[in-house]
């Protein structure tokens, strides 16, 4: 059986994953590049929550909404600044696509910057890799994270449902992120809209960062090595819906722990080194097998189709069993 | 004992530094050429050439190394990755007596990665003509990514995490200080100029305008009668041979091989940061690019002991170089996208043909334009 550390994990990574899985998407349905550079948006949150504890003992859940701010003005920084002006030059898709590559690197120099910074300035031994912070509450004998990080995706998904379907502001999001020029036709500021995702965006990255803390040992390239499960989580859930995301993030932060923890008790220790490869897998045989995602299966055929199948299957049992009956 | 000679100028070896320099530019030319041909005249963003370079190193470090034991007869107790440390020793000094079998043992690697990127290559390739360029993208860096966790897990290979030393195959060359380098630069040299010599002449080629017929307008080639499927499948083959005969050569010249040398910054990132500053599409202006990427990056390293005391003590070179070349990396896409020296168009006829042409046209334009007055 799988261990109850894996279930732990499970639960908190497919929360975190599914945070984060929403701000990747949002950057992509808005400006349609792949943004390699999202995986230090948590980096950011990692790095607040961290320098707020060691300087004032502030426990990562105050100072995850002060992580949102800094990781959604980040976030519209890097969008305003560089995404969007080269855009406007007409850059093809590969050079938008490199170039958050390169901001990705930049933001590594950045964090071991800062991070040497601490470690020289105020003697932060552990600044450039650091363990997890001690200090959550407990909750059923393990720690209150299982049930806080859960929760916050839930809100988080809820909110953004109420936002997207009974706000005006959520439905010139959508039809911004649908058509962006017949939004504007409409007098609907896209621009402003777009800022708005991304700040959303950074923010969620950055307080899943802060999160992770809590959980998980940190450094400056924690969030860079993260990308490709997030992309993972994205792909899963089509790269198009929000919904879809957050579902993504769920199974493949989930799917991740529980296969690997389920792998040790058959195979041993020996799949731990494979459990990174779980998510890569799962991305890989979604583009192959239906690329655009979760999203896109025709949902209600599978409902039916499943309930035909198993409808034989329990015919063909009933019948079975039927027969074994009267045999004796 | 033969010595390179040593010329300090600026409190820089400066024989040292060139020979180091060159040896870094060779693999880096190598491999963003072959970039280049797949980026800058096919159009595929491989984000993922870290792969195909460890693939290549991986497995020849590992089968060249078991060659060389058991052809020199050193007993490994049937545990090659467990003893080679406590041989090592003692296989490159045979090695370094029988410089026919080293040179053998070198092509025969480098071969053999060529194959086993070929056949990696075909396997990318399969998603790779059947997907947008963003996802493309996206699966090509998580497969690198998948590549450097199974070399770190699949222990049997290059031993796991630690990685294993790999004897050592030009300790034939001599011994004296910076030898055995010039003998590695001379092979690196044929190597890379041989790749630059075949990239430009399939460049220079009707192929070459049809790999920019696939980029530019996949239909219109596709109307033309171009199949681009089996055309971005030959060029994925094809640079991916070439990257892991990089990554062979590169592993037999460090002589160790393990998953950290195989990051995503060194062998994907910068050298996508050398095909653009170069100019993507254009042969001679990647060689510029990588040879300028290559002196800038080890030249902050020569000269960061002049500017450190300047600097708060906090400044790593190495965090600062990372903001540096990214910072360069996107000023130039935004005010020289077409890098240092940018594509030109390719002309279908010969020069003098062409200007013949346009002679005619330009002089029958200026009787036009006499026409109406």
């Amino acid at each position: 059986m799988v261990e109850f550390t894996y279930v732990v994990s499970s639960i908190i990574f497919g929360s975190l994953f599914g945070m984060m899985a929403i701000g990747l998407t949002l950057t992509y349905i808005t400006t349609k590049v792949p943004n390699f550079a999202y995986g230090s948006f948590v980096t950011v949150g990692l790095y607040t929550s961290y320098s707020l504890y060691r300087f004032e003992a502030i426990t990562p859940y105050l100072s995850a909404p002060i992580a949102f701010g800094i990781g959604g003005l980040t976030s519209i920084l890097m969008y305003l600044g560089i995404l969007r002006p080269l855009a406007r030059r007409g850059s093809p898709l590969v050079s938008l696509m490199i170039a958050t590559l390169a901001i990705d690197i930049a933001f590594v120099g950045i964090f071991g910057t800062y991070a040497n910074y601490l470690r020289y300035t105020y003697v932060f031994i552990d600044s450039l890799n650091f363990t997890e912070i001690l200090g959550d509450f407990s909750i059923f004998g393990s720690q209150g994270l299982i049930l806080a990080a859960p929760l916050t995706l839930a809100l988080i998904t809820i909110g953004l449902y109420l936002l997207l379907t009974r706000t005006k502001f959520g439905v010139a999001m959508r039809a911004s992120v649908e058509n962006p020029s017949l939004a504007r036709v409409l007098g609907i500021d896209v621009e402003k809209v777009y800022v708005f995702a991304w700040f959303l965006a950074g923010g969620l990255a950055a307080m899943s960062g802060s999160y992770y803390t809590l959980y998980s040992q940190g450094g400056i390239a924690t969030g860079s090595g993260l990308i490709v499960e997030i992309f993972a989580a994205s792909v899963l859930g089509g790269l198009s819906s929000l919904y879809g995301a957050a579902i993504g993030g769920v199974i493949i932060g989930a799917g991740e722990n529980l296969l690997t923890g389920g792998g040790i008790s058959v195979f041993g220790n020996g799949v731990l080194d494979y459990q990174k490869g779980i998510p890569l897998v799962l991305m890989i045989l979604t583009l192959l097998v239906f690329p655009q995602g979760l999203a896109s299966l025709p949902w209600i055929r599978v409902v039916t189709r499943i309930r035909r199948i198993s409808g034989r299957l329990l015919g063909g049992i009933r019948r079975l069993s039927a027969r074994g009956l009267r045999r004796c | 004992m033969l010595n390179v000679p040593s010329v300090v100028f600026l409190g820089i070896d400066v024989v040292k530094f060139a020979v180091n320099l060159g040896t870094a530019y060779m693999l880096f030319l190598a491999v963003s050429l072959t970039l280049n041909l797949e980026a800058g005249y096919t159009g595929v963003p491989n984000f993922g050439k870290v792969m195909f370079l460890a693939g290549g190193a991986a497995v020849s470090a590992s089968v060249c190394g078991r060659l060389a034991v058991f052809i020199l007869g050193i007993n490994v107790h049937g545990d090659y990755n467990g003893y080679i440390v406590t041989v090592i020793n003692q296989v490159n000094a045979s090695l370094s007596q029988n410089s026919v079998l080293c040179v053998e043992l070198i092509l025969l690697g480098t071969l053999l990665a060529a194959g086993v990127g070929a056949i990696m290559g075909f396997l990318a390739s399969y998603p790779a003509i059947r997907l947008r360029e963003d996802y493309l993208g996206m699966l090509l860096l998580a497969s690198a990514q998948f590549f450097q966790i199974f070399l770190g897990a699949y222990a049997p290979l290059i031993g796991g995490t630690q990685g294993i030393s790999v004897p050592n195959f030009f300790g034939w060359a001599g011994s004296g200080i910076g030898v055995r380098d010039v003998a590695v630069l001379g092979f690196l040299t044929f190597f890379a100029i041989s790749v630059f010599v075949f990239v430009e002449r399939v460049a220079r080629s009707p192929l070459g305008r049809t790999l920019r017929a696939v980029r530019d307008n996949e239909l219109a080639s596709r109307a033309l009668g171009k199949n681009d499927v089996a055309i971005r499948r030959n060029v994925i083959v094809i640079a991916a041979a070439i990257s892991a005969m990089a990554g062979a050569l590169l592993t037999f010249q460090v002589a160790s091989v393990g998953p950290g040398t195989w990051d995503r910054v060194t062998w994907t990132f910068w050298i996508w940061v050398m095909v653009i500053i170069g100019g993507s599409g254009n042969n001679r202006g990647v060689a510029l690019g990588a040879l300028s990427f290559a002196f800038l990056f080890d030249m902050i390293d020569q000269v960061q002991f002049v500017f450190q005391p300047y600097l708060p003590d906090f400044v790593d070179v190495n965090f600062l170089r990372y903001i540096l070349f990214a910072a360069l990396l996107i000023l130039i896409l935004a005010f020289r996208p077409g890098g240092i020296l940018p594509e030109k168009s390719s002309p279908t006829l010969p020069k003098r043909t062409l200007h013949g042409i346009m002679g005619r046209e330009n002089a029958k334009g200026e009787m036009d334009q006499k026409e109406p007055a």
